[in-house]
């Protein structure tokens, strides 16, 4: 089987989404991380109840799939879901993953006062938003074009207020959409090399593996088979631009033959469609474990 | 007296790296498990390496073998491949195992070409037409090694390579009769070959693979994808191009267009009383879309570039028409088929996804570097050409008593495309491309002077008919629709240009839009062209709907 599995980053998370999640599973990582999981709406608004539960529910998400007898050819995560991506692909052990998430959940927590943030623009192309935003930015009023999610969406992150004058250009010169985002952090940008630098010291000792398979970078938009790579993106990428679409380009020169999308959330409907039309695919969000498998092993088979 | 020069330097290094590696190889036989040890111990580090991967033939279990061998013993390799298709392709760049590539066409690793060029991973030597790069194998591209795929071998090591023999030839010889080190990747050892299409007199060891070299369905059109849209274009064609010019020899691109053509000439050009007067010649994959027009008597003589999967059994039962051995089955060859498609054919018509203001074509688009195939050979005028067809002669200059015919060149396209973006655009991203690349050629598949024709859905420019560039590009904004090159098209100028010929639409050419719709396609769907087989053709199981 030659399948891509997605692991989206924040953003869809619900309520109650760890009822589901192996019992066994969730007590051994509150019990390593020394944290009760809450799985609520209150408490999601805290990074490391947030960033720890979402991992917890896609690494519980690969140990049901490879039980039942499924690897992935190719992984990417986006933003937080890079670790996941890389424990799925047998590059990062499953323990290391829960402490380093942490630590970086709480890195992230200390890093930007109120002020800064997040938004995005669609419609127009990432050489026009880096045009706009070259006309905003200032060491005073810093402001960067950030992920690239598809061809014609480009996040921006920096402080609220240059996001906010890119965001007015943005709709002068024709975006469909130019937004803030409701996200507390100017992730994805040079505003995070200093929680980069420290993750990076927090991983020193942490023993990485060779992918198993083809790991797509979100900081370069490649696909490598290197644990250099791997490293850089686990402890970097959130100085990053997420090249989220590069990414997907590159994969489909691999031509997988269906993709599994984590949860929590379905966010990347359109950039899958635009790069892979109607390649099977499954949703974990929206059937079961058991459910994928069956499907992923009839389409393996060809009886479509 | 200097001292005697030794003239078979090249000779006397081949036999010393066969006769190190003797204990390997029995005969001309090596093992399955020894193939990693064999191109470690054939292959020197620098060495120019032909790797065979054809448009639908790869030589997948000797790709994977040369990514697997160790990076210390070799090295830099230069490559020489027509087609990048597979993912181990590019690894063994990654990996340090070559270094520099020789190319033409890149489609499926497009955008991961792109990326090792920016990154320095992949030295580009050039991007060829198929015919140059199987050219400078025999002038300074003369290979040190080649890794060839064959379907059968005998005990005596010949080759049977059957329907997709395609680059085997070409690729073999360039090093059999150069000192050259031929090494073979087999699915089979027999006893007996249906036919000899290599002789093992050429080849210098084979190794039986793992698995069958894979083979891609790259020319089956399913019918069912056809539009409406489509349908009109391809009328338009016939009317405007094929029966207007008398073309008798033609090569068709691989889209959905051309499909549409194939499969309106038992129903279309029948009722236009066109059967027998036009295209009865054709150098083309065999694509299943054309069984109607071979069925109903449209078609003498297909020759093909290589074969296509399921339609073995059809093509064996019709030797009046395919090129097939006296054992019944087909032979290709890539190499006379683009020769023919250079030099041979009346007409190509083919699809592209930008065409710029000027008309020139490409289908190199930003972050992938896709390369051409065989278009820039089909598509360009061979000016030292003189020819006497109808066809050609169709396109003589009056004015000029020196003057001669021209091949024609038809781009077909929608005016955007599927990705809603607009096909007709100011400046190519091939401009662009070449810059981030570092190309010494903006790579343009087809340049505007060989381009005769584009066909859209407004209309047909007939581009061969303009005096000027400026007319040029008024032909091409006539028909260019709603994208920002035909927005600047001007009322005034479009009658003139309609009232001398330069452009045409529906309704000058006699075609009814009306008429235009699915049911007057010869097949509308897979199972239709089954039926049309009488049962031969098989397609893969991707293409069927039913079981």
């Amino acid at each position: 089987m030659n399948s891509l599995w997605i692991f989206p980053g924040q953003g869809g998370q619900t309520a109650g989404m760890l009822q589901n999640v192996d019992k066994a599973l969730r007590s051994h990582v509150e019990e390593l991380l020394g944290l009760k999981l809450l799985d609520t709406d209150e408490a999601y608004q805290d990074s490391v109840q947030l960033q720890v539960g979402i991992e917890l529910l896609q690494v519980a998400q690969v140990n049901a799939m490879q039980a039942a007898g499924l690897k992935p050819h190719l992984v990417a995560g986006h933003s937080l879901g890079v670790f996941a991506a890389a424990y799925a692909i047998g590059s990062l052990a499953q323990d290391d993953l829960f402490r380093v998430v942490k630590r970086r959940a709480e890195l992230m927590q200390g890093a930007y006062p109120q002020g800064y943030g997040m938004g995005v623009v669609v419609g127009l192309s990432r050489p026009e938003v880096e045009a706009l935003v070259a006309q905003v930015n200032s060491s005073e009023h810093p402001v960067y074009a950030s992920n690239q999610n598809a061809e014609d969406q480009t996040a921006l992150s920096g402080e609220l207020a240059a996001i906010d004058q890119v965001v007015t250009l943005a709709k002068a010169s024709g975006a469909v959409l130019a937004r803030r985002l409701k996200v507390p952090v100017p992730s994805h940008s040079p505003l995070m090399a200093k929680v980069g630098t420290q993750l990076a010291a927090a991983m020193a000792d942490v023993t990485l593996q060779k992918p198993a398979g083809i790991y797509l970078t979100n900081y370069s938009g490649r696909a490598v088979r290197q644990v250099a790579p791997v490293r850089e993106d686990l402890s970097n990428n959130l100085a990053h631009p997420v090249y989220f679409e590069a990414m997907m380009g590159v994969a489909h020169d691999y031509e997988p033959d269906s993709i599994v999308n984590f949860s929590p959330g379905r966010p990347f409907r359109k950039v899958l469609g635009q790069k892979f039309g109607d390649l099977h695919q499954v949703n974990l969000d929206q059937m079961s474990v058991s459910d994928a498998a069956f499907l992923l092993t009839k389409w393996e088979r060809g009886t479509y | 007296m200097s001292e005697e020069r030794d003239w078979a330097t090249h000779r006397e290094a081949k036999a010393n790296k066969l006769s190190a590696m003797s204990s390997m190889i029995d005969g001309k036989f090596a093992k399955t498990s020894d193939a990693k040890a064999i191109l470690e111990g054939l292959i020197a580090p620098g060495d120019k390496v032909v790797l065979e991967g054809d448009n639908q033939k790869q030589a997948t279990f000797l790709s994977k073998t040369l990514a697997s061998v160790d990076p210390a013993k070799v090295h830099d390799l230069h490559m020489i491949m027509s087609s990048i298709s597979r993912p181990e392709h590019l690894d063994i760049f990654e990996d340090g195992i070559a270094s520099k590539m020789d190319f033409s066409f890149a489609g499926p690793q497009s955008t991961r070409v792109s990326q090792m060029i920016a990154d320095g991973t992949l030295k580009v030597g050039d991007i060829h037409t198929y015919l140059e790069l199987y050219a400078r194998l025999y002038i300074d591209l003369i290979p040190n090694v080649v890794l060839v795929a064959a379907d059968k071998v005998d005990r005596d090591g010949n080759l049977y390579t059957g329907y997709n023999t395609e680059e085997t030839p070409v690729i073999v010889e360039s090093a059999a009769f150069h000192d050259g080190i031929v090494i073979v990747q087999a699915n089979e050892v027999v006893d007996k070959l249906p036919r000899v299409d290599i002789p093992a007199d050429w080849v210098d060891v084979i190794i039986p693979a793992d698995e069958p070299y894979q083979l891609e369905p790259l020319f089956t059109r399913d019918p069912q994808n056809i539009t409406e849209l489509q349908i009109l274009m391809a009328m338009m064609a016939i009317r405007g191009i094929y029966e207007k010019h008398n073309v008798q020899s033609v090569n068709h691109g691989v889209g959905f267009n051309t499909a549409a053509i194939e499969l309106l000439l038992p129903t279309y050009g029948e009722q236009l009383g066109l059967k027998g007067k036009i295209v009865p010649n054709w150098e083309v994959n065999p694509t299943p879309t054309l069984i109607p027009a071979i069925e109903s008597g449209w078609v003498q003589s297909i020759h093909s570039f290589g074969g296509e999967v399921g339609m073995e059994k059809y093509i064996a039962a019709r030797p009046d028409v395919f090129f097939v051995g006296k054992d019944g089955t087909m032979r290709s060859n890539r190499a006379f088929g683009q020769m023919a498609g250079q030099y041979a054919l009346d007409m190509f018509v083919g699809s592209t996804l930008q065409i710029d203001q000027y008309g020139n074509s490409s289908t190199v688009t930003n972050g992938r570097l896709s390369g051409f195939g065989g278009a820039p050979n089909m598509g360009s005028n061979p000016t030292g050409r003189r020819h006497s067809t109808p066809a050609w002669q169709s396109l003589r200059p009056d004015n000029d008593p020196l003057g001669k015919g021209q091949k024609l060149v038809v781009q077909m396209v929608e005016t955007f495309g599927s990705n809603k973006r607009p096909v007709f655009v100011d400046s190519l991203d091939a401009v662009e491309v070449r810059k981030e690349a570092k190309l010494q050629n903006v790579p343009i598949m087809i340049y505007s002077e060989d381009t005769t024709h584009i066909v859209t859905e407004e209309g047909i420019a007939y581009l061969y008919k303009t005096s000027s560039m400026a007319e040029r590009q008024a032909a091409i904004e006539a028909i260019a629709g709603v994208t920002p090159v035909g927005l600047r098209s001007d009322p005034a100028v479009v009658k003139d240009l309609r009232a001398r010929g330069i452009v045409a639409f529906p309704e000058d050419l006699g075609v009814n839009r009306n008429q235009a719709t699915r049911s007057l396609l010869a097949a509308q769907n897979m199972e239709d062209l089954v039926k049309w087989s009488k049962g031969l053709y098989n397609p893969p199981a991707k293409f069927r709907s039913w079981s």
